[in-house]
């Protein structure tokens, strides 16, 4: 059920005055392809992009962020936390990333709540956009069932009607208090008619049949073909073309790893803690005090992500640690492939 | 009392001693946490009493080689700057120059060719002998080496930091393209270009990317099993000519113990 119509035009005027609140960070166009940047002039949005290089997380969780700065004068010390209470909105997000974000909630609520990420993720809004069609070749998210979204959004568009760019209306579904005042309160858009519920009917009939399956096997299925895949030949064989760069950990929306460190002034008086992105493919990740290292091969750092991905975080977290975007297996320069992995494990079982 | 610091020069351009001087912001705290006793390329005076001393350019004369054991004995830390002490740099390159009229030698030779010495010395050329150029580890032990070119003045700075608290300094061990995604950088590989950043370790960050040129390798390769994992990319994934990488790989890394692909 939709709860309100929305013409592109009165949903870009919106995002305007929301911009007078909050920071406005969205699809923009660069070097041809998208990538999320902040923008100070909301027509530079593009909700009409096919795919972002990278998810909407830096915004959530900086690549490197401080978190406390720390003074030692005459053998005193003292700290203070830095916390980023900016708000925020992301205008553009499709499902896959939205469920990714959500596990990232998940992950940094859980056990241990980290005050950096929930400050930043406390005051941001998510406005979704919904997929038709598959982004770009490649992507497995029907597979990973997060090609939609029922939750994990303040505010979903679906683009009913497209008709040029300019003239697209969204139906409009409310995911939260805060999106359904948001556009309530603008008295802009419609209430929905029946035949706006059923061109929305027909919207995801279509969009049903045009997600095709790369997945040999149910998602569900994942976790019990790595228990049975730990020996397999198939980690190093793929293993000899990986850098070990990392790039499939950096470029992911579901990677929440990081490293911990300290820099200070020359003089050692003043200083701050700064964590930074760190990834389970580099080489020192998995390295303890004493210099020991528990996974020293690519290929058993390969698997190790993979496990990762496909069975231990959702036996953890109970959602999807991979949300079938691909972008590791774009970003991989190696081109070593997530779903050929899956589906060979899948033919040797 | 503060730590007695030298800045010294071999064959090279220099640019890395050049690169503590364009420490602008930080040069007045830098002098305030260090001595500076030795200096060519900022002053006029000479002390050989020295803690730490930093030398940039690579050993390619039988000079350099008199000149870095001198350095060595008088310096209680010594620290190669820049990709020419650390790693060879593009001294190396002159490995691979044949004489006249032959082609290039497949495998590095001793470097003495006559030919690219008169291309460089002209007339005089026999003036100059020069030998094999080598990082300067090749003929004394280093402590430290801080690759890069030319070296990165933020990692200078860190350095002397560490080293200031106590504290252990390691170079990053992991791939430029760890760098280059935390900058959000679309990868060059999308554009179809070889680029080195897979291969070479990081500590840039990623500047070369950022702009838009590929990495070269200057900061050295980051371990061997990725130049293996290139070789067998090379062959297998990517479509282009071998000899166009090796020789982004020569560039500043002919010097280096891996197997090129």
């Amino acid at each position: 059920m939709l709860d309100r119509m929305l013409a592109q035009r009165d949903l870009f005027t919106l995002v305007g005055e929301l911009a007078r609140k909050r920071r406005i960070i969205g699809p923009v166009r660069r070097e041809n392809h998208f990538f999320y940047e902040e923008v100070a002039d909301v027509g530079t949005l593009d909700l009409s992009f096919n795919y972002c290089v990278y998810g909407p997380r830096a915004f959530l969780f900086p690549p490197t962020e401080t978190l406390f700065t720390f003074n030692r004068f005459d053998h005193t010390f003292t700290a203070k936390p830095v916390l980023d209470v900016r708000p925020m909105a992301f205008v553009g997000v499709h499902p896959c990333d939205i469920h990714a974000i959500r596990l990232l909630d998940r992950v940094f609520e859980q056990d241990h709540r980290d005050a950096h990420y929930l400050a930043r993720r406390s005051h941001t809004l998510i406005v979704g956009v919904d997929c038709r069609t598959p982004c770009t070749e490649g992507v497995f998210c029907a597979d990973m069932g997060t090609h939609s979204a029922i939750e994990g959004f303040d505010v979903m568009l679906y683009p009913l009607h497209r008709d040029g760019r300019d003239d697209t209306t969204f139906g409009v579904m409310f995911g939260s208090d805060a999106g359904r005042d948001w556009i309530l309160y603008s008295r802009r858009g419609a209430i929905p008619t029946a035949a706006d519920e059923r061109a929305f009917e027909q919207y995801e009939r279509e969009k049903a049949a045009a997600f095709p399956r790369h997945l040999r096997m149910h998602a569900n299925d994942l976790p019990e073909l790595l228990d049975r895949s730990y020996d397999s030949l198939l980690w190093e064989a793929t293993a000899r073309r990986c850098y070990s760069c990392g790039s499939c950990n950096l470029s992911c929306p579901t990677c929440y790893c990081f490293n911990i460190y300290d820099e200070s002034d020359l003089s050692g008086t003043t200083g701050r803690r700064e964590r930074t992105w760190d990834g389970c493919h580099l080489k020192n990740f998995a390295e303890v005090a004493g210099g020991h290292n528990f996974r020293p091969r690519a290929a058993s750092r390969l698997r190790h992500r993979i496990y990762r991905k496909a069975k231990w975080v959702r036996q953890r977290t109970g959602l999807a640690g991979c949300v079938g975007c691909a972008r590791c297996d774009r970003a991989c320069t190696a081109k070593i492939n997530s779903v050929e992995i899956y589906n060979q494990l899948a033919e040797e079982a | 009392m503060k730590p007695r610091i030298a800045i010294f020069s071999l064959t090279g351009c220099e640019g890395c001693s050049l690169a503590i001087l364009e420490l602008e912001d930080q040069l007045l705290d830098l002098l305030g946490a260090v001595e500076i006793v030795n200096f060519r390329e900022g002053m006029t005076e000479k002390d050989w009493n020295i803690d730490i001393g930093f030398v940039d350019g690579a050993v390619s004369t039988s000079e350099d080689e008199k000149e870095v054991r001198h350095f060595r004995d008088k310096c209680r830390i010594l620290v190669a700057i820049g990709s020419c002490a650390a790693l060879g740099g593009i001294n190396t390159l002159k490995h691979y120059q044949g004489a006249a009229g032959e082609a290039e030698p497949p495998v590095a030779g001793n470097g003495d060719v006559a030919e690219y010495r008169r291309y460089v010395y002209g007339e005089r050329a026999e003036w100059f002998p020069t030998t094999k150029a080598r990082p300067i580890s090749d003929v004394v032990k280093v402590d430290y080496a801080l690759p890069g070119c030319p070296m990165v003045k933020e990692e200078f700075l860190s350095f002397v930091t560490s080293l200031l608290a106590g504290r252990t300094f390691t170079l990053p061990d992991f791939a430029v393209c760890v760098e280059c995604k935390k900058r959000g950088n679309l990868c060059l590989y999308e554009k179809g270009i070889i680029c080195l950043g897979p291969v070479t370790r990081a500590g840039c960050n990623a500047i070369c990317p950022t702009f838009g040129s590929k990495c070269e390798g200057c900061r050295g390769i980051v371990s061997k099993e990725a130049v293996a994992a290139a070789g067998v990319n090379l062959r297998e994934q990517y479509n282009v000519s071998l000899k166009d990488v090796l020789d982004d790989f020569r560039l500043f890394g002919a010097w280096q113990e891996a197997d090129l692909p």
